[in-house]
């Protein structure tokens, strides 16, 4: 298959970024559950809001290297694929094994993506070589990052907890449309030729900037003021600088920023 | 963990059915992507994932206005399939609204020479250097039975999942979960765009049919097996 979408090369290895978008992601969701827990606060939820944007980097590569290859549906579906995947794998995990559910629904998750990205290629027959490594690190990141935004908002791991806080409250829904977004969106708004990686990632930075910052309103009500605050600024200062540098890479790559003035009258 | 009973297969296979049900309203759904945004291609001009999410949350919200009042599962099926026919008859019709009088192109349908339902002739009104524009009214009942299935398939996925946990924003987000990896499935096997049911690529049917069975059975089986808290 011809390479569609553009897409330029890889500096960053995936296996790299997968280890510590998966890493990242882990560490984040234990810490902040175990120090929330140890000083019974909501000051570190920050840490899993952390470890989302790590997952969503992981994500936000793995959807550069699937699309590159033209899937002929559009950036999104893939993105909204992956959280619906991770989505069901992530609560199985929380629901069924405790304490142990977020490393649980991370591998179902991956399961999931390897799984689907085999009936495509094999059913489907869409032929796209790296689709079942994709699918698969994108499932693990789908898991995290609802997991890690979960979190954030309830501020610990507990399922019981978690029910009430993330899904009674119906804030599922923001972490669910953050999350994809987050993961979705750089490569949705940097592809062409002149994609770079480092543009790509960096821009996903700053997008899982903004749904950690979701997350955090979210936390407004539930693990307190103090904490949601934290989570927030932090969040907000992750987007500013994140966005500040996407910024200088794109003028980076643009072949010329030049400030035209309005038209003229009649210019049209 | 919820125990694995009778009643738990059949719950299984009722996700698997709505799954089905699903990947196989995608491929009625008029959708053109890009080139349809820029009127170069029959269908709304978005991609199959934004209509049939559209479409399926709108079928979740009446079937779950439905479930509040009823456990007739026929009723909330129906009435989630009518909730995502509405929402997916808007589309269209604003839609073509645009197309028509924004754009200024006739709906036609580039597929056929003829309008399978109003056997009106359609060359002669295809812009050059387009395959079509608009929402034809071949494409706009296709559209409306594909929001049936899916609006169905949906709700049915939600009635199952809620009487396992109970939790409706649980039973919906795991729905809309099922929902999303049915509805990608099915848009990779007409590759992103589709005019309706007289489209060639509708004849691809049963790939989609074979791959959404296999996925929704698997993750059918593990959504089954969350419960709904004490």
């Amino acid at each position: 298959m011809s390479v569609a979408a553009g897409g330029g090369e890889s500096k960053i290895d995936k296996t790299k970024l997968t280890m510590y978008g998966l890493g990242g992601g882990i560490l984040g969701i234990y810490l902040a559950h175990v120090l929330n827990m140890i000083t019974g606060t909501g000051y570190f939820s920050f840490l899993a809001g952390l470890g989302a944007i790590a997952a969503i980097v992981m994500g936000a590569d793995a959807v550069r290297r699937v699309c590159a290859y033209g899937i002929g549906t559009g950036v999104p579906s893939i993105g909204m694929m992956a959280m619906g995947m991770g989505l069901v794998a992530a609560w199985f995990g929380l629901a069924v094994a405790g304490i142990a559910g977020p490393i649980i629904g991370i591998a179902i998750a991956m399961g999931f993506g390897y799984f689907v990205g085999m009936l495509a290629n094999k059913i489907i027959k869409m032929n796209i070589p790296v689709m079942e490594e994709v699918l698969m690190s994108l499932g693990g990141a789908g898991a995290v990052v609802i997991i890690a935004l979960s979190v954030v908002v309830s501020g610990q791991i507990g399922y019981e907890d978690m029910l009430n806080d993330v899904v009674l409250t119906g804030f599922i829904a923001v972490v669910f449309i953050a999350g994809a977004l987050a993961i979705l969106q750089p490569f949705n708004a940097n592809l062409g030729p002149d994609e770079t990686q480092d543009r790509t990632l960096v821009h996903a930075v700053s997008t899982g900037g903004l749904a950690m910052f979701a997350a955090g309103i979210g936390s407004l009500i539930t693990v307190g003021v103090g904490g949601a605050v934290l989570t927030m600024l932090i969040a907000a200062a992750i987007w500013l600088k994140a966005f500040l540098w996407y910024f200088k890479l794109v003028k980076r790559d643009s072949a010329g920023v030049v400030g035209t003035g309005l038209l003229a009258e009649g210019g049209l | 963990m919820s125990t694995f009973d009778a009643s738990t297969l059949i719950y299984i296979i009722q996700i698997v059915i709505g799954g089905l049900l699903v990947g196989i309203g995608v491929h009625f759904v008029p959708v053109g992507g890009a080139p349809a945004a820029m009127a170069q291609a029959t269908g709304v001009g978005t991609g199959t994932v934004q209509l049939a999410t559209g479409s399926g949350l709108t079928g979740l919200i009446s079937a779950g206005l439905m479930m509040s009042v009823t456990d007739n599962i026929l009723l909330i099926v129906l009435s989630g399939a009518v909730g995502a026919m509405i929402m997916m008859d808007v589309t269209m019709i604003v839609g073509n609204w645009v197309y028509i009088y924004g754009v200024g192109v006739p709906p036609v349908a580039a597929k056929v020479d003829y309008d399978p339902i109003t056997k009106d002739p359609q060359p002669p009104y295809i812009g050059p250097g387009t395959v079509g524009h608009g929402v034809p009214t071949v494409s706009y009942v296709s559209g409306t039975i594909g929001g049936l299935m899916g609006g169905a398939g949906g709700s049915l996925i939600y009635y199952a999942l809620m009487n396992i946990n109970g939790v409706s924003g649980l039973s919906a987000f795991f729905a809309i979960g099922i929902f999303v990896v049915n509805a990608v499935i099915a848009s990779y096997n007409i590759q992103g765009t589709i005019e309706g049911f007289h489209d060639p690529k509708f004849k691809r049917i049963p790939r989609a049919v074979q791959a959404c069975f296999i996925a929704t059975l698997i993750i059918g089986i593990f959504a089954v097996l969350i419960h709904g808290g004490a």
